[in-house]
């Protein structure tokens, strides 16, 4: 989803940043403050949460702040429905996204065993269309 | 909104209102405590497996798996299963809902079949699992937001007397999650408009529709707190929101690998 998202908006991400929460291309707007939002919001310390809550509203405004609470909130809410349902990747999901998830390591995780692994030929081609994600994606919007 | 952000309910009646963000004097778009008022209503109304009081109490141990000493151990140990003990409780809900609502509000990630098949097995159906699995997430989501806000969290609502309807849709089907559920194709009749009439439907709202209601509480508060379904898979879409889709995207994916989610 964030890859596609930035193939249709043109914007640059460093997907390190979604395992790693380091980035070093930082090209998206406010994009450390937003991570630094998060990492705070899934912890305990009030006091980390408020300090990045205030340096997030001072750089993208009050009902941007909400808004991000709001995503973060809502997907706390759809990893727990994942994992309390063993649900898989949707299979053109998996298909498009080996690439990424090998690249990121997030084949790793606990709940990819919910998905099953693809087989040779499948993850060749999951491999090459995951080339031609953005130009795929672009099409679809238009 | 009550100081006291633990685990109390209140006697009031169905005018209440909840999450009144503007007279705390937080100024916060109103579909989204509009949203959080309509699921506090469902969650205090009898479902079709759990009865409003149980529901009600669902949602206070939600709150008290939190602070569960249990929990706290089994997070920590290598195996959730190496750890024997009982939870800290709130509520007359059986063991097996409390070690259910208590596993999904703290150690989600390392869930796996054979917990649900054993739940199963001790008397939690299916379909009380994933009713109680809709207020768990419901709840620990609201929650999340007002953690992230900075707001004390509201008070829960009061329960209110009924029966549960027992209704169990004809078209759930065995899929590829834990739990049956409903193809959009087979989503006609009571439960046309289920999907918003939406081919497209994620896994995530799909999981929950072997209650059908569980799956209505959900897109009520992602259309407001994320997007609606049809504009999920448009990327174009931000849902005209202040941050945008690629902001929404980052958060999202953070948060899911935070949580150790692969989904």
């Amino acid at each position: 989803m964030l890859r596609a998202s930035t193939a249709i908006e043109g914007s640059e991400v460093d997907l390190q940043v979604v395992t790693s929460g380091r980035s070093t291309a930082g090209g998206l707007p406010a994009e450390a403050e937003l991570v630094s939002f998060v990492e705070a919001a899934l912890g305990d310390d009030t006091d980390a949460i408020s300090a990045t809550r205030n340096i997030l509203r001072e750089k993208l405004g009050a009902e941007a702040l909400v808004d991000a609470a709001a995503v973060i909130a809502n997907f706390q809410r759809v990893v727990v429905i994942a994992d309390g349902t063993g649900l898989p990747l949707d299979k053109p999901i998996a298909l498009i996204t080996v690439g990424i998830r090998e690249e990121l390591g997030i084949d790793e995780y606990g709940s990819a065993r919910h998905t099953p692994k693809l087989g040779f030929f499948m993850r060749m081609i999951g491999l090459g269309l995951n080339m031609v994600l953005p130009m795929i994606v672009k099409r679809m919007v238009k | 909104m009550h100081e006291d952000n633990s685990i109390m309910t209140t006697q009031i009646n169905e005018t209440t209102r909840y999450f009144d963000y503007l007279a705390q004097g937080y100024a916060i778009r109103e579909d989204l405590p509009s949203a959080y008022r309509e699921v506090w209503n469902k969650i205090a109304h009898a479902g079709n497996w759990w009865r409003g009081e149980q529901r009600v109490a669902i949602a206070k141990e939600v709150r008290v798996a939190r602070q569960c000493k249990l929990c706290s151990t089994r997070k920590s140990a290598l195996s959730p299963y190496a750890v024997e003990g009982r939870h800290d409780s709130a509520s007359d809900l059986s063991s097996t809902a409390v070690d259910a609502i208590h596993r999904l509000a703290t150690d989600a990630s390392r869930l796996t079949r054979d917990w649900l098949v054993n739940l199963n097995q001790q008397g939690l159906s299916q379909e009380e699992y994933v009713e109680l699995l809709g207020i768990v997430v419901a709840v620990l989501s609201i929650d999340a937001f007002h953690r992230s806000m900075g707001f004390a969290l509201e008070t829960l609502p009061a329960p209110f007397a009924g029966v549960t309807s027992q209704y169990r849709p004809d078209s759930a089907r065995d899929g590829e999650a834990w739990v049956p559920g409903i193809q959009a194709k087979l989503a006609v009749g009571k439960e046309a408009g289920l999907y918003e009439g939406s081919k497209q439907v994620p896994g995530v709202i799909m999981a929950m529709s072997l209650v059908p209601d569980s799956v209505r509480m959900q897109t009520c508060l992602s259309g407001v707190m994320y997007l609606k379904i049809d504009d999920i898979a448009d990327f174009s879409k931000n849902g005209d929101r202040k941050i945008s889709r690629t902001q929404m995207e980052l958060l999202a994916a953070r948060v899911s690998s935070l949580s150790d989610c692969f989904y």
